[in-house]
C-alpha cells in the first residue's frame, strides 16, 4: 500500500512540474514527428518501421533520465531521509519509483500510438497485448539501467556522466536512431551486446513481419534479466543519504549488471544470425506493401489539370480567396503551366503576394471541391505534387460549407523540384465526429506567410 | 535501580561507541530516559548529539554498546520501533511541489496507527497553509510541518534534533510551547540542543556531551548544585591584577582569568562588590566592565570541559 501511495504521489508531483510534463509527454511526440516527417516523409510503412525505435528511445529516456536521475536527486536533496524515519524500507521506495515510471510510460506510449495511427496512418500489425508486453518488459529493463547507474553514482554530476556514456552508445549503435542494416558489419556485431538492439528488433519483427513475441523469448529473457539485475543492485547498494559513499568494491560488484548482455551478445554473434531478421524488417521499406490495409488499386485521380485548355478554365474549378487584414492588400492569380509534374501536359500555378498584417492573419486560399467516393474505406488520404518558392504552406480537407475546419491541417515547404505531399485522412475509412465521409468536401491549400509566393500544384489524387 | 524505575525506563543507552574514519564520534556514553520526561542532550557542534539520536532512531549502527528503545533494539527491530517513535530531523526536506496536507496524509498512511491530519494541522497552526507547496513555506512553517510529521503516528517517544536551530526568537518560543505541550500530553521527548536556554527551560534532565563523551547528567538544578557553582562576578580591569591577591579579597571564594576577564566566584555579590572596589582603588586599578551572573548550565559545561559551549 505505501508503494502505491508513494507512486501516485510521484505521478501527481510530475504533473505539477512543467519541465517534467514536457519531457514526459511532449518531448516523445516531438521525436515521433521528427522521425515520421523528416525520415519517413509521412510514408506509413516507414513510420511503422520507426515506431519501435521511437518507443524504445522513449523507454530508454524514462529509465535513464527519469527514474535514474530522480533516484539520485532524491538522495542529493535529502528528501529520502524523511522517508527513512517511517516504517518503510528501500524496497518500498524502489518499487514505488518503478511503478510511477511505468504508469507514466503508458499514457506516453498511448499518445505515440494514437499520433502514429491518426496523423501518419501507420499500419498496426502488432496486437495491443504484444505492444503492452514489449513496453512493460522494455520499461523494466531500462529501469534496471537507471537504478544501477543511480546506485553507483555518488552525485548528480557523476550520474549524468555515466548516463551520457551509456545513453549515447545505445542511441546510435543499436538501431534506435540509425537502422542497423545501414551500419558497418562490425558495428552490427557490437550492437548484439546492447539491450536496446533487442527491444528495437523485436518491435520491428512484430510490427513488420508479424512475428510472434515468443519467437524472441531469448531477447525478452535478457531484457527481464536486465531489470531484475538492476533492481537487485539497487536494493543492495541503496543509500538513503548523500553522505553515504559507495565503495570501489561495490562498484565493481555492480559491474556484474552487464553479464546478461555479454552472454546474449556472445550467443548472438556465434550461434544466431539476427542480422537476417534486421534485414527482413528493413527490406519491408523497399518492397511493395502487402498490408491488407493498403488498397491494391491504383490511386484515384482527383485533378491533374490535363483536360484544361486555358488558364481561365481554372477559375471554373478553383476558388481563390484572400483575407489580407486591415493594413495591406494581397493578390493572387492562377495560371496553367506546361508541362506539369513528371512531364504531364499541365499543372496549376498559384502566384501572388501576401501583404503583411499586424498579427500575420492574412492568407491566400485555393479551394477545390471534391466528391468523396461512395466507398472510401480503403483510402488513406489525398496526395499531390508541389513545387515553388520555399515558404510554409498548409493543406486541409474539410466538409463543404464548413466555416471553421475541425479536421487537422498539415504544413509543407515546396522546393525547386516537384515533391509529393501526403495528407493522411484516417476518417475516410469510417465515420467520425466530422460526420460521414461522403458528399462534397473541400481540399484547401493555404498560403499564410507574408511576401511573394509561387506554388505549382499537380496530380491531386486519393491514395 | 528499583523495579519501579526499571519499568519507567523508555530508552536505555549503554557504553555506546561510534567512529567515522579517524574521528571518534561517541566514546562510550550511557544514560537512561524515563517515560514522560523531556530529556536533553546538550553540547556544542561535533559533541556527538546527532549521532546518538540517530542511533536511537535506528538510522545509524553503533560500533559497540547497546541501545534499547521502547524495549526494542533499533538496529534489528527498526520497522517495529518506527511505529512507536516520531522523529524530527535537523533539516526536513520534502519535494518542493508537495502540499502540506498531502505530506501529512502520505506519511500517516505508512503507519498502522495515525492521528487525524486535520487535528495535526490545527494543532501545529498549519490549517491556512494546508494547501501550500513545501517550497512556499517559511522556515518556521517548515519546522512546524516537520514536528507535525513526527507526531503523525501518535508516538510514545518524540526525538527532536536541534528543533529550533536557525529560527528567530519568536518561532523558537513557539516551538518551546509545542514541546511543553508534548510534556503535558505525557509523551517522552529526547531533544538535542546547543542552546542553554532551551535545555534549562524545556528539559527535566540534561546530559551534557563534549567530544563524544557524556560529561554530566542530571536535572539542570542538580547539575548546577553538584558542580558547586556560585555567583560569578566577571570584571574587566584597566590594568592586570594578581590572581592570588584577588582571591584574598573579602567574600571571594575563588578567582581565575579567562580571555582577559577576571572571574570571581563569590557567596554573595552584594557582600563582595564593595571590598573588591576598595582593593582595586588601593592598587590604582579600575573596573572597565562588570557583569554579575547567576550559575547556569553554561558554567557547568565550562567547568566540566574548560571551554564555553559556543566554542
Amino acid at each position: 500500500m505505501p508503494t502505491l501511495r508513494i507512486a501516485l504521489m510521484t505521478i501527481r508531483l510530475v504533473m505539477r512540474s512543467k519541465i517534467a510534463l514536457f519531457f514526459t509527454f511532449f518531448f516523445p511526440l516531438v521525436f515521433l514527428f521528427v522521425y515520421a516527417v523528416l525520415f519517413a516523409r509521412g510514408n506509413p510503412e516507414v513510420v511503422a518501421y520507426m515506431f519501435g525505435p521511437v518507443v524504445t528511445l522513449n523507454i530508454m529516456g524514462s529509465g535513464f533520465w527519469g527514474l535514474g536521475m530522480q533516484s539520485v536527486m532524491q538522495r542529493e536533496r535529502g528528501s529520502l531521509r524523511r522517508y527513512r524515519l517511517a516504517p518503510i524500507g528501500p524496497g518500498t521506495i524502489l518499487a514505488s519509483n518503478l511503478l510511477a515510471n511505468y504508469l507514466l510510460e503508458l499514457p506516453t506510449i498511448s499518445l505515440l500510438l494514437f499520433s502514429s495511427l491518426v496523423f501518419f496512418h501507420m499500419p498496426m500489425r502488432m496486437g495491443l497485448s504484444t505492444l503492452l508486453i514489449l513496453v512493460t518488459v522494455g520499461t523494466f529493463a531500462f529501469a534496471g539501467f537507471g537504478l544501477t547507474i543511480s546506485s553507483v553514482a555518488n552525485t548528480m554530476q557523476e550520474a549524468q556522466i555515466y548516463n551520457n556514456l551509456v545513453w549515447i552508445t545505445l542511441l546510435f549503435l543499436s538501431g534506435v536512431t540509425i537502422p542497423l542494416p545501414m551500419l558497418p558489419g562490425w558495428i552490427q556485431r557490437l550492437a548484439m551486446f546492447f539491450p536496446s538492439t533487442y527491444l528495437v528488433s523485436v518491435f520491428q519483427a512484430s510490427m513488420l513481419q508479424t512475428e510472434p513475441i515468443l519467437s524472441h523469448w531469448r531477447e525478452m529473457l535478457v531484457l527481464i534479466a536486465s531489470g531484475a539485475f538492476g533492481l537487485l543492485f539497487a536494493m543492495r547498494l541503496f543509500r538513503w543519504e548523500k553522505e553515504e559513499r559507495i565503495s570501489t568494491r561495490a562498484r565493481l560488484w555492480a559491474a556484474g549488471f552487464v553479464l546478461p548482455f555479454l552472454i546474449m551478445g556472445t550467443w548472438m554473434n556465434t550461434r544466431a544470425n539476427p542480422t537476417a531478421g534486421w534485414g527482413r524488417s528493413y527490406g519491408f521499406l523497399e518492397q511493395p506493401s502487402n498490408s491488407p490495409l493498403n488498397p491494391a488499386e491504383e490511386p484515384i485521380s482527383i485533378e491533374n489539370f490535363d483536360g484544361l485548355q486555358a488558364s481561365s478554365d481554372l477559375l471554373s474549378r478553383w476558388k481563390i480567396t484572400t483575407n489580407s487584414g486591415a493594413t495591406g492588400q494581397s493578390m493572387a492569380e492562377t495560371s496553367l503551366l506546361t508541362p506539369g509534374a513528371d512531364g504531364t501536359p499541365h499543372a496549376m500555378r498559384l502566384q501572388g503576394r501576401l501583404a503583411p498584417t499586424l498579427r500575420n492573419t492574412g492568407y491566400v486560399s485555393a479551394q477545390y471541391q471534391v466528391r468523396v467516393p461512395p466507398d472510401p474505406r480503403e483510402l488513406h488520404g489525398i496526395e499531390f505534387q508541389v513545387r515553388g518558392k520555399p515558404c510554409i504552406d498548409q493543406v486541409s480537407f474539410h466538409p463543404a460549407g464548413a466555416t471553421v475546419s475541425s479536421t487537422p491541417a498539415i504544413s509543407f515547404v515546396p522546393g525547386d523540384s516537384w515533391q509529393e505531399v501526403k495528407l493522411p485522412i484516417s476518417w475516410l475509412a469510417g465515420t467520425s465526429k466530422n460526420g460521414p465521409a461522403n458528399g462534397l468536401w473541400v481540399l484547401e491549400i493555404l498560403v499564410n506567410q507574408p511576401g511573394d509566393f509561387t506554388l505549382d500544384v499537380d496530380e491531386i489524387r486519393y491514395f | 535501580m528499583t523495579l519501579l524505575e526499571e519499568n519507567a525506563i523508555l530508552v536505555s543507552v549503554r557504553d555506546l561507541r561510534k567512529h567515522y574514519a579517524d574521528i571518534e564520534a561517541l566514546r562510550g556514553i550511557s544514560f537512561d530516559i524515563l517515560k514522560g520526561e523531556v530529556f536533553g542532550l546538550l553540547g556544542p557542534n561535533g559533541a556527538g548529539k546527532t549521532t546518538t539520536i540517530e542511533i536511537i532512531e535506528g538510522l545509524r549502527q553503533a560500533d559497540s554498546g547497546s541501545v534499547s528503545v521502547c524495549s526494542l533494539d533499533p538496529a534489528s527491530q527498526s520497522a517495529a520501533l518506527k511505529e512507536r517513535i516520531g522523529a524530527q530531523l535537523q533539516s526536513t526536506v520534502l519535494h518542493d511541489k508537495m502540499r502540506v496536507d498531502e505530506a501529512l496524509n502520505l506519511f500517516a498512511s505508512f503507519y498502522r496507527h495515525s492521528v487525524s491530519v486535520p487535528l495535526l494541522l490545527e494543532h501545529f497552526g498549519l490549517v491556512e497553509k494546508r494547501h501550500a507547496f513545501f517550497e512556499h513555506l517559511s522556515g518556521g512553517q517548515k519546522q512546524r510541518l516537520a514536528l507535525a510529521l513526527a507526531l503523525v503516528n501518535d508516538p510514545e517517544l518524540v526525538l527532536l534534533d536541534e528543533p529550533t536551530v536557525g529560527l528567530d526568537p519568536q518561532l523558537r518560543r513557539d516551538i518551546y510551547a509545542l514541546v511543553e505541550h508534548f510534556r503535558e500530553e505525557g509523551r517522552t521527548v529526547l531533544l538535542t540542543t546547543h542552546y542553554i536556554e532551551e535545555a534549562e527551560r524545556l528539559c527535566d534532565r540534561v546530559a551534557i556531551m563534549d567530544r563524544g563523551r557524556l560529561v554530566a547528567l542530571g536535572t539542570p538544578r542538580e547539575l548546577i548544585a553538584i558542580s558547586g557553582q556560585r555567583t560569578r562576578i566577571e570584571v574587566r580591569l584597566a590594568k592586570p591584577a594578581a590572581i592570588d591577591h584577588l582571591k584574598l579579597v573579602e567574600g571571594v571564594i575563588d578567582c581565575h582569568e579567562a580571555e582577559n576577564v577576571y572571574v570571581l566566584h563569590v557567596q554573595s555579590a552584594a557582600t563582595a562588590i564593595s571590598p573588591l572596589i576598595r582593593y582595586l582603588e588601593s592598587e590604582g586599578n579600575i573596573m572597565v566592565d562588570l557583569h554579575i551572573a547567576q550559575p547556569s548550565l553554561e558554567d557547568v559545561f565550562l567547568e566540566m570541559t574548560g571551554r564555553r559551549l559556543e566554542d
